[in-house]
Order: C-alpha cells, then sequence, then structure tokens
C-alpha cells in the first residue's frame, strides 16, 4: 500500500525546496483569522487566496492552500466555543458543549481541548491516508445515493441525543428543520415553499440560519448578563489551563480515535463531509459515553468528538480529492482549481503518476498539523480575551459581525433576512424548551436525506428493500447502525446493573 | 400567562406552536399544490405528517391544569430563567432593530444601517454614556466596512463612508 520510491521521492522534493515550507505559516495564520470570523468560510478564505498561487510553484501552492485549510478548519472553533457561533457548518458540533464549557469559565480548557483534538485529529486523518489513499479511493466510487442515504439517517440519529427533557419537543424540533432544509427546488425539479422568493429557489441558506438558530438566539437571551461569565474571578485566560485542556485531551485516545477514523470515512464521501463526520462522532461518543447524560451542559468529551471528526475530514476529503479528482466540497473544489491553474488534473492518473507529490502533500500537512499546535496555542489565548468584553458591547457587536457574514456569504439581502429569521425562531425555540441544535442538524440534513431517498427511489423503481439487499456497502452502514445502537442500549444495562448491584452492597 | 376555569395558557408557547404548525401545514399544502407525484412529497408529506402528531402530542403542555402551573411555572423558568416585562420590551426591541438591519442594510447603506443599530443596540444592551454609545458606534461601523469589506467578494452598499 506505501511505496517507498514515492516517499523518498517525497522527501527529496520538501527537503530540495525551501519555498514550500516558506509558506505554511503564513497560510495557517490566514486560515485561523479567517476561520475564527463568523460568516468567513473555509471555501471564502481559500479562494480569497487562490489568486497569490498563480505565480507559486505547483507544490508550494498546494502547501499553501492546504495551510489555509488546516487553519481555518480550526479557526472556526474558536468562535464556536467562546460565543456559540459555528462559523462553518463542520464546528455546529462543537458548540454543543464547548459553548456551555466557556459559559461555565472553562473557555481556557475548552479551547486547549478543542486545539489538542483538532491537531491529533488531523495528524491521524494524514497517517490512515498515507496507508489507506488506494482503498478508500476504491471504496469512495462504489458509493451510491442509498449510502449517501445511510450516513444521512446516522446523522439524524443523533436528534434522539439532542432531544433533552422533552423527547416530543426535540424530535418536532428537528423533523421541523428537515422540512425546512428542503425547501426550495428538490432534484427531481419540484418548487415548494418558496413563497415566491426566488433565492428560496436553492434553499434556506444553511450558514446564516445556523448562526441565527444557534448563536443569535443566545446572545439575545443574554442581554440581562453582564459577561459571558458570569463569575469574574473565572474570566482569566490562563495559558496553564490551556494546557491542562491539551492534556485533558490525551485521556481519552478511543474518543479521538473512533472520531478521527469517522472524519476520515465520512470525509471522502463527496457532499457529506465535515459537516456530518462532527455530528456522527459527537452522537456516537454521547451513545457510548458512561456520562452521556451531561452532554450538552459542558462535557469536554463532546469537544473532543467533534473536533477530532471535523479536522480529520479534511484527510478524507483530500482522499477522494487527490485520488478520484473529485471536489467533497468548496475547499477541495478550490484544490482542484489550484490543480488546473498550474496545468495538472486531479484524478487517478495523476496519482499513479504523481506518487511523490501526493506524498509530499501529505507530509507537509504532518507538519502543519503540528505548527498548527503550536502557532494555535497563541490564537486561543488571544482569542479568549472575548470572554473579558462586557456583554453590552458584545452583543450589538457580534450580531453585526454575524449579519456582515451572512451578507458575505449570500451576496445579499437574503443572508441577513434569514439570520434574522431564524434568530428570533430559535430565541423563541430556546425559550420553551425546543433543542435549537436539533433545528439545524434537521436543516443540515433535509436536503442531503431527500436528495438520496429520491435517488435511490429512482434508481431501485420504489423497490427499497430488493435495491437495499443488492448495496453491500449500504448493508454495511445499516448494520453498524444497528450495532452501534444495540451496544448502546447493552453499555446502558449493564451501567444500570451496575450502578444498582454498588447501591445495593453500600446500604 | 392567564389563568381561567382551572386552566391556564403559556401564551408565548401557544405563538411559537402555532408558527411552526403555521409553517408546516403551508408547505404541505404548497408541495401538495404543486404536484402529488411520489418524486415531490417522498420525504415532505411524512415528515409534515410526523411534526403535526408531535405538535399534537405537545398542545396538552401550553395549558397546564392550574393545580399543575406550579411546577410547569418551575419548569419554565429553569429552562427560560424568566425575564421581567422591562427585559421582555428590550429583547423585542433588539429584535426589532436586527430585523431594520436586516432589511436597510442595501436600501440605506451598511455604513448608515450599521451606525445605526449599534446605537440602539448599546443602549437597548445597558450602555449609559451617550459618548461611548456614539464613539464605539462610530468606530466599530468604519473599522468593520474597510476591515471586512476588503475581504468579502461582494462590495457593501454605502451612503456615507
Amino acid at each position: 500500500m506505501i511505496e517507498l520510491d514515492s516517499v523518498y521521492g517525497a522527501f527529496t522534493l520538501l527537503s530540495s525546496d525551501g519555498n514550500a515550507w516558506l509558506y505554511l505559516l503564513p497560510g495557517l495564520l490566514i486560515g485561523l483569522v479567517f476561520g475564527a470570523m463568523p460568516g468567513i468560510s473555509i471555501t471564502m478564505a481559500m479562494a480569497f487566496a487562490l489568486p497569490a498561487t498563480l505565480y507559486m510553484d505547483f507544490l508550494p501552492a498546494i502547501i499553501f492552500l492546504t495551510a489555509i485549510y488546516t487553519g481555518a478548519g480550526f479557526g472556526g472553533s474558536v468562535p464556536a466555543v467562546l460565543m456559540g457561533i459555528p462559523g462553518t457548518s463542520s464546528a455546529v458540533a462543537t458548540t454543543f458543549d464547548g459553548y456551555p464549557m466557556a459559559r461555565k469559565g472553562l473557555h481556557s480548557e475548552a479551547l486547549g481541548i478543542a486545539l489538542a483534538s483538532s491537531v491529533i485529529g488531523c495528524l491521524a486523518s494524514y497517517a490512515m491516508l498515507f496507508v489507506l489513499i488506494v482503498p478508500i479511493s476504491g471504496v469512495v466510487l462504489k458509493l451510491g445515493p442509498l449510502e449517501m442515504f445511510a450516513v444521512a439517517v446516522w446523522g439524524m440519529l443523533l436528534l434522539g441525543s439532542l432531544a433533552g427533557a422533552h423527547i416530543s419537543r426535540g424530535i418536532l424540533a428537528g423533523t421541523f428543520g428537515v422540512l425546512l432544509g428542503t425547501i426550495g427546488m428538490n432534484t427531481a425539479g419540484f418548487v415548494r415553499g418558496t413563497v415566491g422568493i426566488p433565492w428560496l429557489l436553492d434553499g434556506v441558506p444553511q450558514i446564516p440560519a445556523m448562526m441565527g438558530l444557534l448563536a443569535a438566539s443566545q446572545l439575545i437571551g443574554l442581554i440581562n448578563t453582564t459577561y459571558l461569565i458570569e463569575d469574574e474571578s473565572s474570566r482569566k485566560i490562563s495559558f496553564a489551563k490551556i494546557l491542562g485542556g491539551v492534556r485533558q485531551c490525551f485521556r481519552y485516545p478511543t474518543i479521538i480515535f473512533r472520531g478521527s477514523l469517522i472524519g476520515v470515512i465520512i470525509g471522502a464521501i463527496p457532499g457529506v463531509g465535515s459537516s456530518i463526520s462532527n455530528l456522527l462522532s459527537y452522537s456516537e461518543t454521547k451513545r457510548n459515553a458512561p456520562d452521556g447524560d451531561t452532554f450538552g451542559e459542558g462535557n469536554p468529551k463532546g469537544v473532543i468528538a467533534a473536533e477530532a471528526a471535523n479536522s480529520s475530514s479534511e484527510g478524507g476529503a483530500m482522499a477522494t480529492m487527490l485520488a478520484l479528482g473529485i471536489p467533497g466540497g468548496g475547499a477541495t473544489a478550490i484544490l482542484l482549481a489550484a490543480f488546473a491553474m498550474h496545468n495538472i488534473v486531479g484524478g487517478p492518473s495523476f496519482i499513479a503518476h504523481n506518487k511523490d507529490i501526493v506524498y509530499a502533500i501529505m507530509f507537509s500537512n504532518f507538519a502543519q498539523a503540528i505548527l498548527l499546535f503550536f502557532v494555535g496555542l497563541g490564537f486561543v489565548y488571544v482569542a479568549g480575551y472575548v470572554v473579558r468584553v462586557p456583554l453590552r458591547f458584545l452583543i450589538p457587536s457580534v450580531l453585526v459581525v454575524s449579519t456582515f457574514g451572512a451578507y458575505a456569504i449570500e451576496g445579499s439581502s437574503a443572508g441577513p433576512i434569514t439570520l434574522w429569521v431564524f434568530s428570533v425562531l430559535g430565541w423563541g425555540m430556546v425559550r420553551y424548551g425546543y433543542p435549537v441544535a436539533a433545528a439545524v442538524v434537521g436543516l443540515l440534513l433535509g436536503g442531503l436525506l431527500e436528495g438520496n431517498l429520491l435517488r435511490t427511489n429512482q434508481i431501485s423503481g420504489g423497490d427499497f428493500i430488493g435495491y437495499g439487499l443488492e448495496r453491500p456497502w449500504a448493508l454495511v452502514i445499516f448494520a453498524l447502525m444497528i450495532g452501534s445502537i444495540l451496544l448502546q442500549i447493552v453499555s446502558k444495562r449493564r451501567r444500570a446493573k451496575e450502578a444498582f448491584l454498588s447501591t445495593g452492597s453500600s446500604s | 400567562m392567564s389563568n381561567r376555569s382551572g386552566r391556564t395558557v403559556v401564551w408565548g408557547h401557544l405563538i411559537l406552536l402555532t408558527v411552526i404548525v403555521g409553517v408546516v401545514v403551508a408547505y404541505l399544502l404548497d408541495a401538495r399544490g404543486v404536484s402529488l407525484r411520489t418524486n415531490n412529497l417522498l420525504l415532505v408529506q411524512p415528515a409534515a405528517i410526523l411534526a403535526l402528531v408531535l405538535a399534537a402530542f405537545i398542545l396538552p403542555s401550553i395549558f397546564p391544569r392550574v393545580e399543575a402551573t406550579e411546577e410547569v411555572e418551575t419548569k419554565e423558568e429553569v429552562e427560560t430563567k424568566v425575564e421581567t416585562r422591562g427585559d421582555l420590551f428590550r429583547i423585542f426591541i433588539l429584535i426589532a432593530a436586527l430585523a431594520g438591519l436586516a432589511f436597510s442594510l442595501e436600501v440605506v447603506g451598511f455604513d448608515v444601517a450599521t451606525f445605526a443599530f449599534m446605537v440602539i443596540g448599546l443602549a437597548v444592551c445597558g450602555e449609559k454614556r451617550w459618548w461611548v454609545i456614539i464613539l464605539f458606534s462610530a468606530l466599530f461601523t468604519v473599522f468593520l466596512i474597510y476591515g471586512y469589506g476588503t475581504i468579502t467578494p461582494f462590495p457593501f452598499p454605502l451612503t456615507i463612508l
């Protein structure tokens, strides 16, 4: 699986071209800063830097862009932890426990945990990619709409774990989100629910809706609070505590490994990627954790699961892009554009003839992940000061920045208007015990669910079971899903039995 | 909350559920009006019906019995930290100001709309010093227009700056 000649060639390439290393640090910094701004997506940051790569050599250009990719991937987690704003869809699950940790005064620890999980996740994903790039690309080609549907259904199972105290309100919020996610023109060409608004043809703008539901709604509710962290002594930014968070992360190798594996596999599927992998990893970790009930209240395991998965998705997406020439999302599409700018066509022929360059890209990503740790430490230390800003300044400022970000994504008032509508809806939902996170998951997965269900229906002629039996990978995914649920039931019973026995023996 | 003939009404929750149900019903009717083919309703119709059934299950909790009111109030307090009327009024002003910002950005220009929102936002969120409100709003507006403006691919329509 590993060709040693190509590995040697990669080392030669990287050691002979000093330029390649020069762009690592600026790339990471640009990525971190852009990624941390609400509304500036990874794709936007890379698109912004793309013209600058035109006059670079091929390898430095790709390393520069992948450094931005890596930096922005983690940058999005900083506002997710500090303010509950998921700058990108891949940081949604980070808000579930990262933000509650920050509100409790554990912001330094949460940022340290997020950074370490991201770095380890990224390293793990490229290590897996190094060994598995060829088999992964083979599997990706075998995945059809039924498999994608199965993955989306797996993501939807998260709704159960996000439901909170009122199960019916949680499922209603999720179902409502799914319905909103299907607004616009579906893949069969039917236009529904647009109420005559042209921009709704493409569906509800997801990022502004997410920012409104998760962040703006919370900020509006904080109007009577003076600081994000009420206790003054907890507002300090502590380097030691950030490092403490980093150390804490190493206590949960299983969560990181599971998150990284989910990230690589889901990240490799075109069109799915990190927006689902972080949710799936979160829900699987919650399902398996003995203290699963405390997820959503500031459990560090939730942050580790989400961050390990979203950062490792980068490796998976790169596998599909490098091996097949298929861009899984906006970021890899920009990388393919950079390939084209240098007259190189990605895909099977590229990987067959240029394995040394592919390995060089992977090795540089190892270096990026390690460098991200040190640059990220400084970045989160500075960013952490946001908790010391009084909310009377922070609330209107963040609302305006979110509005600008929403405009920047859509290029019209569609973004800000969506942000406002979902802020009000989210505020109402939070007020009456409806989990907004469930609505966000539904919104993200609604279009994916419907599109792949429709394609499956069209291909199978309505015979879902007969068609499903012919699709081994779909069966594997469904079997894994059922297996994970059964395991959860078994472990829950075992824990309950152990708790009963320990209570019995102590009394 | 009102109290009449042994039951109370949680008005805010009633409005929220009415909005959700209204949107679901309108969407379902619109989708059915477009086409009754499977490719149109495969996911939308079952999901909409599920949402309506769930809403029916939730409905009784909006009209709790009087004896259960205290318990409900305690639950809602835990969830929402009940605000005073004054607090709610401030929240509604902030929501209205955000609506003004979202709808007027392209009409009056990003600079004017942002400055106006910041002034209202700061005042509503509790800043008392008028000079701080004006100065911070002006500086933040300039910083944002030129800072964010340089990195976003779309030009912001401006009136003054």
